[in-house]
């Protein structure tokens, strides 16, 4: 009788060298062993019990290859912290989770980071549709929850909560920076944006930040998230005005940039936009066609202006060294690595100023991280920020540049407190 | 309300292009489907193979047209690969078997590539750059070039499966599996094949596509879902019915754009689905047996 391959299958399971009860029980003592093998933080705070500190990002899915640099600077962070003696002489555990790039699964695992990790605070969450998924199952369990890239405006607007911080930018305070520069650009604009909560948010706050400064936003186009041939879309883009302002992160950046090129819409009108569509992973695919192109960042790897001091050179340092663990080509720090580091680092600014033990004292580090200063340092290597009581919102340096030769060049460092929006905040009781 | 001819004349050109690069990847789909009766969740993942060995073809060399049929051929030898040691054990199983191997594999592909080539984005040089005035608008020649290729690409398969000693092969088996194996046609090998050449026009059409966007562990996606509507609306299994409902739909999608918002625009393909199910489920173009 011809063998087929069920038959093959089946030996190898009842062959009697490798039978499922050999196998369970290598698994068990396999298993045993790493128990035995101490966690790394031991040898430095023996039996100290470590604080856990819960991270949702996407590992899989399509905002995967951004989640891959945030952890980056996540673990750098934490790292960092552990070597220099922990939090109150405590370690910190991180335990992170895949939200698979979907708000569904980010709830799930929010849930399961809470019940059965019993992790003391949240530092993570890159879509802003799984942090606002998210938001509530943190207020829930009176858990703080930091933000670590999520920019969706609602966040720390109509959405906000006492346990939510966001340590770095928003919309809002992009928009306000930005607009005196963008005015001076050209009066008209068009806005292309990624049509779901995030893209949606940011092209209120541009057009009024354009609108304010004396400037006109004559039409906007949302293009939905992933989509793959932007052209038919972008054809239709037309008329008299001065300007195109882009709203797009990830690969939409790469498709808009390469798009809005070939169809000359980059070369009739000025190109700007959020500084996500020329992070340093996309320039890349940009090449030349991104040349020009004015966009505005929390964060960019340069050592120009604020951003050259010896903090954000040991800093870069530090992040390119690890991203080339994740990356062969050994990409540049961008945002993201940033707002994790600092993130994390604020979080442990606010634990050790409030005595944090644990997840009862939640309502002490939130008093401590309300209006909570950080100063320019190895911890903050972005520079100078506060957090705003009102909404939980920092506000730090805005840098806006521009793409030449295939690198940025800053035009202007606006301070933190030239980038001060008014509260959007009702803080639910 | 005055008629838009300015754009309706745009959004022709629109549609065409981006139907027949939907086209090329449908075909692929819908040969797979039509011979072995497969749904092939990881074809998004083979186009994006593609593109990054086009990437690396095209850094190497600087010729693009090594790195579209490199691209191709290595893709349809991992396509067979996969279909011999995923799929052939499968067969005769209950279908689901089938999807739920190819969405493994699309997953393990996909982290694949995010490890092998890490989260940044790389790019393809188009082989044609410049544009051309196209009423109002700029026009990207190579824009034009992707149509004709992949017009080619498909044209040259159907030559093949009508004339070719191979293609005929191919035809029975899809038409009846077992008189073919009793008439010595080797079914296995034929799947084999198929599925390798299936695989080769998703890695073509990835390397063709790459300029546009950008290549990235996730560039399939997108892509895929598109071709599983086209696919079912022209009719499953039917290689003339997916090219035409690719052009039908980027056509319908492209109209729909002049009048409403993108995200408005991108529902006109789901709605035809719908109603293709609904009244015709067998698929525009679809034979009722099937």
């Amino acid at each position: 009788m011809t063998k087929t391959w069920n038959d093959d299958n089946e030996d190898f399971w009842y062959s009697g060298k490798v039978t499922r009860r050999r196998l369970v029980g290598w698994g068990g003592g396999i298993l045993g062993a790493t128990m035995l093998v101490p966690a790394p933080w031991r040898a430095a705070f023996g039996a100290e019990k470590p604080f856990k500190v819960g991270s949702l990002q996407p590992l899989t899915g399509p905002a995967a290859p951004g989640g891959k640099t945030s952890i980056v600077g996540l673990q750098m962070a934490v790292d960092r912290i552990n070597k220099t003696g922990g939090i109150h002489g405590r370690p910190v555990q991180l335990i992170i989770e895949d939200d698979e790039s979907k708000p569904d699964v980010g709830r799930r695992k929010a849930q399961k980071l809470v019940e059965e990790d019993e992790v003391d605070v949240s530092c993570g969450g890159f879509l802003s549709n799984v942090c606002l998924a998210c938001m509530p199952v943190w207020a829930q369990n009176k858990i703080v929850n930091m933000i670590s890239v999520c920019l969706d405006t609602t966040i720390t607007g109509s959405a906000c909560n006492k346990y939510t911080f966001r340590p770095f930018d928003a919309a809002p305070a992009q928009a306000v920076a930005f607009g005196p520069e963008l005015v001076k650009l050209g009066k008209k604009w068009h806005i292309v944006y990624a049509d779901y909560s995030w893209g949606q948010s940011t092209r209120d706050a541009y057009a009024e930040g354009i609108k304010k400064h004396g400037g006109e936003v004559v039409g906007a186009t949302g293009i939905p998230i992933g989509t793959a041939d932007m052209t038919p879309f972008l054809s239709k883009i037309t008329g008299n005005f001065d300007g195109l302002f882009g709203i797009f992160f990830g690969k939409d950046g790469v498709t808009l940039g390469n798009q809005a090129y070939d169809l000359g819409l980059t070369k009739k009108y000025k190109f700007a936009g959020d500084g996500a569509i020329a992070v340093p992973s996309n320039l890349p695919a940009l090449g030349n066609k991104i040349e020009g192109f004015y966009g505005i960042d929390r964060y960019i790897p340069v050592f120009q202006g604020p951003l050259d001091n010896p903090y954000n050179r040991r800093f870069f340092a530090e992040a390119a060294k690890r991203l080339k663990t994740v990356a062969p080509q050994a990409p540049v720090p961008d945002r993201y690595v940033q707002s994790n580091y600092e993130a994390m680092n604020c979080l442990k600014l606010g634990m050790e100023k409030s005595g944090f033990t644990g997840r009862k004292d939640s309502n002490k580090l939130i008093a401590a991280l309300e209006g909570l200063h950080m100063k320019l340092s190895d911890d903050f290597p972005q520079g100078d920020k506060f957090l705003r009581k009102e909404d939980h919102q920092a506000f730090l340096t805005e840098f806006i540049y521009q793409i030449k030769g295939g690198k940025y060049h800053l035009i202007e460092a606006v301070p933190a407190d030239k980038t001060v929006y008014p509260s959007m905040c009702t803080m639910p009781a | 309300m005055a008629i838009p001819w300015d754009l309706i004349v745009v959004q022709t050109v629109n549609g065409i292009v981006t139907g027949m690069i939907l086209a090329l990847v449908a075909s692929g789909l819908t040969l797979i489907f039509g011979i072995m009766d497969v749904v092939n969740f990881a074809h998004g993942e083979l186009f994006m193979l593609g593109a990054y060995i086009g990437v690396l073809v095209l850094a190497s060399t600087g010729s693009f047209l090594l790195a579209l049929t490199t691209a191709s051929l290595v893709v349809a030898l991992i396509g067979a690969a996969l279909q011999i040691v995923t799929l052939r054990p499968l067969i005769g199983r209950d279908p689901l078997t089938t999807i739920l191997a190819t969405f493994g594999a699309s997953l393990v592909l996909q982290n694949y590539a995010l490890w092998q080539f890490g989260p940044i984005s790389r790019k393809i040089a188009e082989p044609v750059s410049g544009q051309f005035h196209l009423l109002y608008l700029e026009y990207p020649w190579y824009r034009l070039v992707i149509a004709v290729a992949s017009a080619a690409i498909i044209g040259a398969f159907w030559l093949f499966l009508k004339f070719g000693r191979y293609g005929i092969w191919i035809r029975a088996t899809t038409q009846d599996r077992v008189m073919a194996q009793a008439m010595g046609i080797p079914v296995p090998w034929v799947h084999t094949g198929v599925f390798a050449i299936g695989a080769a026009m998703a890695a073509a059409s990835g390397v063709l596509f790459g300029p546009l966007v950008g290549v990235e562990p996730y560039m399939g996606l997108p892509w895929v879902l598109k071709a599983f509507i086209v696919v079912v609306v022209g009719g499953m299994g039917s290689f003339g019915g997916s090219i035409a409902a690719a052009i039908f739909v980027s056509l319908l999608e492209s109209y729909a754009s002049i009048w409403v918002s993108p995200s408005q625009a991108i529902i006109v393909s789901f709605v035809v689905l719908i109603l293709t199910l609904l009244f015709r489920p067998t698929g525009l173009f679809g034979s009722a047996s099937r």
